[in-house]
């Protein structure tokens, strides 16, 4: 049987490289090792994905759907479901960092295409993440490659794959980026099929040899006739890409940077660490795997806990994983999609291409009390499976005492280390609310509902607000 | 092709009907359809979410007459409708998997009842999926997720079953569809095993229809199945994005893929009113929009027409069984 620490060590890691995972799983894991874990998520390939005939046999609609939240609803269902945590955490990772609206594409189910892309190039080479991410077809509209020609280019792609998606502000020059968009001229779109009215019709990605500039360039000191993969080779092996890159790995998995604008002025928070992702980058040529390998057997990992406020899609994912009261196919998908939508994260339309900003900055008032309702709403309900497990647990423990009682259900709930100021609050209303009896059926009806308060006021504390 | 020639068979592309409608006249990710009186057809459609449930009402010459039912789990409602069927009077009996009832309306759509109760036991419902009356006006309920068959009189007293979980001769895994063929045989869509099997009016086992090992023949996920005067057996292939054909014996025939070149008229007028959209359409190579996308139902009426509705596309394609096709002249 793993010990607490081992036990807490890997609610951490589920956490961070998925949205949690009940008590028993926790405790079935730490039994296996934290490394075979490890291991175990970075290899999505041995557990089956969603199966996807279940998922559109009994909601039909979310295949291809035409618009929000249906399209969101149905990577919250993913999210909710996965047996591959960490690679729909990389999804919402890459996500975040490749960032693709609809307010400008107007096609969800293209940006979900994108999506599983991510999916598909989660744990492999940065480079073909960046190729992949260069021939498709949301990317192209979103960042205007469609209109970017030979003898009349557009910047946007070029600018923001430099600026935004590789390396930063700062380690290339205006004349690079006109000739990165000169070697992406003919990266465009296939004519496309109207949506209405028949429903949605995928995008292609085409490349018009005619409309490409075959012509001499020169990119950060290299020169050559240049074509777009060309490029992504000469970005991928700069020192500010592996660094960039390391960054947002920390940022996203370890604990929260200062926003992406101000990185380069704002040093990392710890550099040593940025310089061990670094060195996993070189050492591998850039892949992805290794780098997470590193980072989530690596002390900083581990020692990072509750330093990262959950986003939106965490804290409702995590919660409802923890409730238990959305497995499978059932109505309301969208409801938890509308849920991020008002916490502040529209997932596939993220405010621009600078993406989300992060940490702090997802709690505002409003997006506090939003967070603070639903969180409190879902784990004081005694009638959800989740929270009958937990109420369970705490039974089959024997918890009677206020300090049993507060212990069992930060325990079971994460385990989480709460302030002791939280801890005093909770062992207050604890106090007044007399521990927990089982002796007799009403008194065990009544810790039932003493058990739902307090488990609202866990899921209501600035403490939870933290992964 | 719009006319496909196989095995002493020729089918022959007709036409279509429908388009995307959230409400009115359209259709919403459709489930199945059966014919009713005159040129009437009855199509359900599932919606999502809280929105576009209902059952329209349509004529085989697109005239839109109307709709029933909506979202929500009131009397007449619906939150997952997925089958429909009438009985000998022409009343409209639907399923819905999640609400596990069977609700029915008079042929105009005035609600008048519905049963069913959710469990395992003998006439308990889990996720009631494809329903089809038998000569005797009893209901054929595939109640899916308990794997098995149950027959029901019209007012849902529990008459009988047939039916198991497994992958064996008469077992099931999450069936879908159901027909009844005119000798009373009973046709189920295996979804989760990727096969047919047919019974006879007691439950027995009969044919199977699937791929052979050459994967000749091969369903995904089958969905709807219907029967023709001679036989034929018609099988929605959702996964495959196909209709597969089939002798009666169970042998392979041929393939129909969506030949939908002509939009409905419905899709034509909304075309019409948008010129962006005919510029675009003129640009786009416009084939994926002639396949069928999720087939998901199938039927076959008294002249053996086969009407393939496609949850992917809200419409229904319709080919003509031609039995005087002759080929003049072989060296055109």
């Amino acid at each position: 049987m793993p010990d607490k620490e081992q036990i807490a060590l890997m609610g951490h890691l589920m956490r961070r490289a998925g949205f949690g995972a009940a008590r028993q799983e926790l405790e079935e894991r730490a039994t296996k090792s934290y490394e075979a874990t490890v291991e175990e998520l970075l290899h999505p390939e041995e557990k089956p994905p969603i199966d996807e005939d279940i998922l559109y046999r009994y909601m039909p609609g979310y295949e291809g759907a035409l618009g929000p939240p249906i399209n969101q609803a149905e990577w919250v269902y993913r999210m909710v479901n996965t047996e591959r945590p960490l690679e729909e955490k990389l999804a919402l990772f890459w996500h975040q960092l490749f960032a693709t609206g609809n307010s400008k594409v107007d096609n969800p189910p293209e940006i979900t295409q994108q999506i599983a892309m991510f999916r598909r190039q989660a744990f492999g080479d940065f480079r073909d993440l960046l190729v992949e991410l260069a021939k498709n077809p949301a990317m192209i509209y979103w960042l205007d490659n469609n209109g970017n020609h030979n003898g009349a280019i557009n910047e946007n792609w070029g600018r923001e794959l430099l600026e935004l998606f590789s390396m930063g502000v700062g380690n290339y020059s205006e004349d690079d980026i006109k000739d990165a968009s000169r070697a992406f001229t003919g990266w465009t779109i296939e004519p496309k099929i109207p949506r209405n009215p028949l429903g949605r019709f995928y995008w292609n990605f085409e490349y018009r040899p005619e409309d490409h500039d075959d012509g001499e360039k020169s990119f950060l000191g290299h020169e050559g006739r240049f074509n777009g993969e060309d490029i992504i080779d000469i970005v991928v092996k700069q020192p500010a890409t592996a660094r960039f890159l390391a960054r947002h790995l920390y940022n996203f998995f370890v604990a929260d940077e200062p926003q992406v604008p101000s990185w380069n002025i704002n040093p990392p928070n710890d550099p040593d660490a940025i310089d061990q992702l670094v060195a996993a980058y070189d050492e591998s040529d850039g892949n992805l795997r290794a780098m997470l390998r590193v980072l989530f057997n690596s002390d900083f990992f581990k020692n990072a806990r509750f330093a990262h406020v959950k986003s939106p899609a965490e804290l409702v994912v995590s919660t409802v994983r923890l409730a238990g009261n959305f497995e499978g196919p059932r109505p309301g998908f969208n409801s938890l999609a509308f849920e991020c939508n008002y916490q502040g994260q529209e997932l596939l339309n993220p405010p621009s291409v600078e993406s989300w900003h992060t940490g702090g900055e997802w709690i505002d008032g409003g997006a506090l009390v939003r967070r603070v309702n639903f969180a409190a709403g879902l784990m004081g309900d005694i009638s959800l499976p989740g929270v009958k497990t937990i109420i369970s647990d705490l039974k089959h423990r024997g918890a009677t005492s206020p300090q049993e009682f507060v212990d069992g259900c930060l325990d079971l709930v994460g385990p989480l280390d709460f302030s002791e100021a939280t801890k005093s609050e909770l062992l207050d209303q604890a106090t007044e609310d007399g521990g927990l009896n089982w002796e007799s059926e009403a008194e065990s009806e009544k810790s039932k509902q003493k058990i739902g308060v307090m488990l609202a006021l866990i899921g209501a504390s600035r403490d939870f607000q933290f992964a | 092709m719009l006319t496909t020639v196989a095995a002493g068979r020729v089918f022959d592309y007709s036409y279509c009907i429908g388009m995307y409608g959230m409400s009115g006249q359209g259709f919403w990710s459709p489930q199945d359809f059966v014919f009713g009186e005159g040129d009437l057809i009855y199509v359900i459609s599932r919606g999502v979410e809280e929105i576009g449930q209902r059952i329209t009402r349509v004529t085989r010459d697109h005239q839109f007459l109307g709709q029933f039912g909506a979202s929500g789990r009131g009397d007449g409602q619906f939150v997952w409708p997925r089958s429909i069927d009438l009985d000998s009077q022409g009343n409209v009996f639907a399923s819905d998997d999640f609400l596990n009832r069977i609700s029915i309306f008079d042929k105009e759509g005035t609600f008048l009842s519905s049963w069913g109760e959710v469990g395992s036991g003998e006439g308990e419902l889990a996720g009631p999926s494809g329903i089809a009356f038998d000569g005797d006006d009893n209901l054929l309920v595939v109640d899916s997720a308990n794997n098995r068959i149950q027959k029901f009189t019209k007012e849902g007293a529990f008459l009988g079953g047939f039916g198991q979980p497994g992958n064996g001769d008469g077992e099931f895994n999450l069936p879908w569809g159901i027909c009844v063929d005119r000798a009373g045989d009973v046709y189920v869509a295996d979804w989760k095993n990727n096969r047919v099997q047919s019974f006879d009016a007691d439950g027995n086992f009969k044919v199977m229809f699937e791929g052979n090992d050459n994967g000749v023949g091969d369903l995904h996920g089958p969905t709807g199945v219907a029967v023709d005067s001679e036989g034929d057996v018609y099988i929605t292939d959702w996964g495959n994005h196909r209709v597969q054909v089939f002798g009666s014996d169970g042998h392979f025939v041929t393939t129909l893929v969506g030949d939908a070149q002509q939009p409905s008229p419905w899709t034509q007028t909304y075309i019409d009113a948008n010129p962006d959209i005919i510029k675009a359409r003129r640009r786009a190579n416009m084939e994926p929009e002639w396949r069928f996308r999720r087939p998901v139902a199938v039927n076959v009426d008294q002249n053996d027409s086969i009407f393939v509705l496609e949850a992917g596309r809200h419409r229904l394609q319709v080919y003509d069984k031609v039995k005087d096709y002759e080929e003049h002249s072989l060296n055109l």
